[in-house]
Order: structure tokens, then sequence, then C-alpha cells
């Protein structure tokens, strides 16, 4: 017995399957080019309820598509609570950050800080975009995040020195995640067809 | 010339390898469900891309060892099999990489 059983390749492979169906790609693009289109119609808050009507349907797409053409697996609930953990302090220091500017601001003092991302936010926005990407891809072991991150980031800065209107570059990166994200499904559903084993013990003449 | 036992006394001490484990196949499942908190019988069956019979044997075989918990529920009226490692599989499981670790370093080079 010389091989080595190298448990982080499994991981990473059972993760991999179970996202190679490109639906996280096709709700992740649905969202930010939802939030563009609400951005155009100044009704941005909208994309935010959006998102959780998302989850959920990302829950319902992934027991259409799937689960009965790969099966369904729990992962260990660490990496999501690290990635709840994460979300939770970002939340908490963007809030503690906008009262904070918010308090200053009334107080007759722009802050140097808020100046500084106001002058640059297309950058900022990019940062926090690819950051998130990044977050995802880690959590999730999904490489094609990285390539989402970069993507974002590159906009972005573009978009630092372009002067388009910010709804351009976000629903500009959503169509082209979207997009992406519907060849995968496509592929996915062409390369699995949904299988007829559902139980251990049931329907075993196949492949027997 | 020496004597069988007097040799078996100079060989390296090779702990006690759990043969239910040992075996390729079920060493593969074991791993797989080691990794994640539980898996259902076509995920596992996918991921190891061993054939129904053999998955299902090799299941059986831990299950009686007691290293796997097999668990049958419905979902949408369909039968759906719940997989995943005891916390006794996990110890096993555990345990088993240490010796391997364990002979393969007392091996002379």
């Amino acid at each position: 017995m010389e091989e080595k059983i190298d448990l982080k390749r499994i991981e990473r492979k059972a993760y991999t399957s179970y996202h190679q169906d490109g639906l996280i790609d096709v709700f992740a693009g649905f969202l930010i080019l939802s939030f563009g289109l609400w951005l155009i119609l100044d009704m941005a808050w909208m994309g935010w309820i959006l998102w959780f009507v998302a989850v959920s349907a990302y829950a319902a797409a992934k027991r259409v598509f799937t689960i009965p053409r790969i099966g369904f697996v729990k992962f260990a609930p660490q990496r999501v609570k690290s990635l709840q953990t994460i979300a939770v302090i970002g939340f908490s220091l963007s809030a503690l950050l906008g009262v904070v500017a918010f308090m200053q601001v009334e107080g007759g003092s722009t802050p140097l800080w808020l100046l500084f991302a106001i002058e640059y936010y297309m950058l900022v926005i990019g940062l926090l975009g690819a950051a998130s990407f990044c977050v995802v891809g880690y959590t999730f072991r999904i490489r094609r995040m990285y390539a989402y991150a970069l993507l974002t980031l590159i906009m972005f800065a573009a978009g630092h020195f372009l002067y388009y209107p910010l709804h351009y570059y976000v629903i500009l990166l959503g169509t082209l995640i979207l997009l992406f994200g519907l060849a995968l499904l496509i592929r996915f559903i062409r390369r699995y067809p949904p299988s007829t084993i559902e139980s251990l013990g049931d329907s075993g003449n196949e492949e027997q | 010339m020496k004597s069988n036992e007097a040799r078996d006394d100079e060989l390296p001490s090779i702990p006690k390898i759990d043969k239910t484990i040992h075996e390729p196949a079920r060493l593969m499942i074991m791993a797989h469900l080691f990794v994640v908190e539980s898996a259902d019988f076509l995920f596992l069956q996918r991921q190891t891309e061993l054939t129904w019979g053999n998955l299902s044997s090799h299941l059986s075989k831990l299950e009686n060892a007691g290293y796997v918990a097999i668990e049958k529920e419905f979902v949408d009226k369909k039968p759906h099999t719940v997989l995943r490692l005891t916390n006794k599989g996990r110890t096993a499981f555990q345990e088993y990489r240490h010796s391997i670790q364990q002979v393969l370093e007392d091996l002379p080079e």
C-alpha cells in the first residue's frame, strides 16, 4: 500500500463535482445582472430583496438539475460556517464604517478615507467584488471563482479610467458570468443524464 | 543460521492493519465519506467510479463493521440512501492512516 491517501484532493474533487453544474454561476450572474438593471431604475434595494429569493431558488434548482444526476452530498459545516462568519464580519464592518462616516459628515468634516473611497469608488467596488468571489471560491473550492475575481478587478479598474456609468460594468459582469454558467449547465445536463439508481437495495439490476 | 523466530525479532514492528479498511475499494469509500458529512449512494458511486454491485457489497461490509451508517429515507416519494461514517468509522479510519504511515516510515530505504 504505497499510495498516499490524499484527502485534500478527494475533498476538492467532491466540491468540484458538486459545483460543476454551473448553477452557482447562473445565480451569481443573474443577481449581479439584475442589480445592474435595478441601478438604472434607481431601485438598487430591489437587488438585495432578490438575493433572498435567489438563495431558495438555488436550492430548488439543485434538487431539479444536480441531485438526480450526480447525487447529493452534505459537506462538513466548518467551511460554510467560516463563510457565514466572514459575511457577518464584513457586514458589521460596513455598517460600522457607514455609521462613522455619517456621524463625521454630520459633524461637518468629511473623513479622508471617505473622500478617497468616493474618488476611487470603481476600484473600491472592484476590490470588494473580487474579494467576495475569492471567499466563495475558497469556501466551496471552486477555482473559476478566482477567474471571476480577476475579471471583476480588471473591469472595474478599467472603469475607473473609462468613465462609463457604474451599471454598465455591473450589467456586463453579470451577463458574462450568467452566460458562462448557462454554458456549464448545458454541458452538465448533456454529460449526466438523470440516474435511475436511487437507493441501495433498490433498482439493483443496473450495472451489476 | 538464524531461526525464523530470531529473524522475526529483527523485523520492524508492523502495527495491526485494519483489513476491513485496507481493501482498496473500501479504503476509497471510507476516504470519500471521511471528507464529507454525508452523501447519497449515487454521489458516492460517481466519485468512486465503482459499479452498483461492488459499491453495494463493500458498503454492506463497512456497515457490518459499524464503520458506515446507511439511512434510508424518502425524498419526493423516491427512495434515497444517505451514507455517513459513524464515529467508530472515523476513528478507525484515522487509526488506519496512522498505522499505514507508521509501516511505511519503518520500512528500510
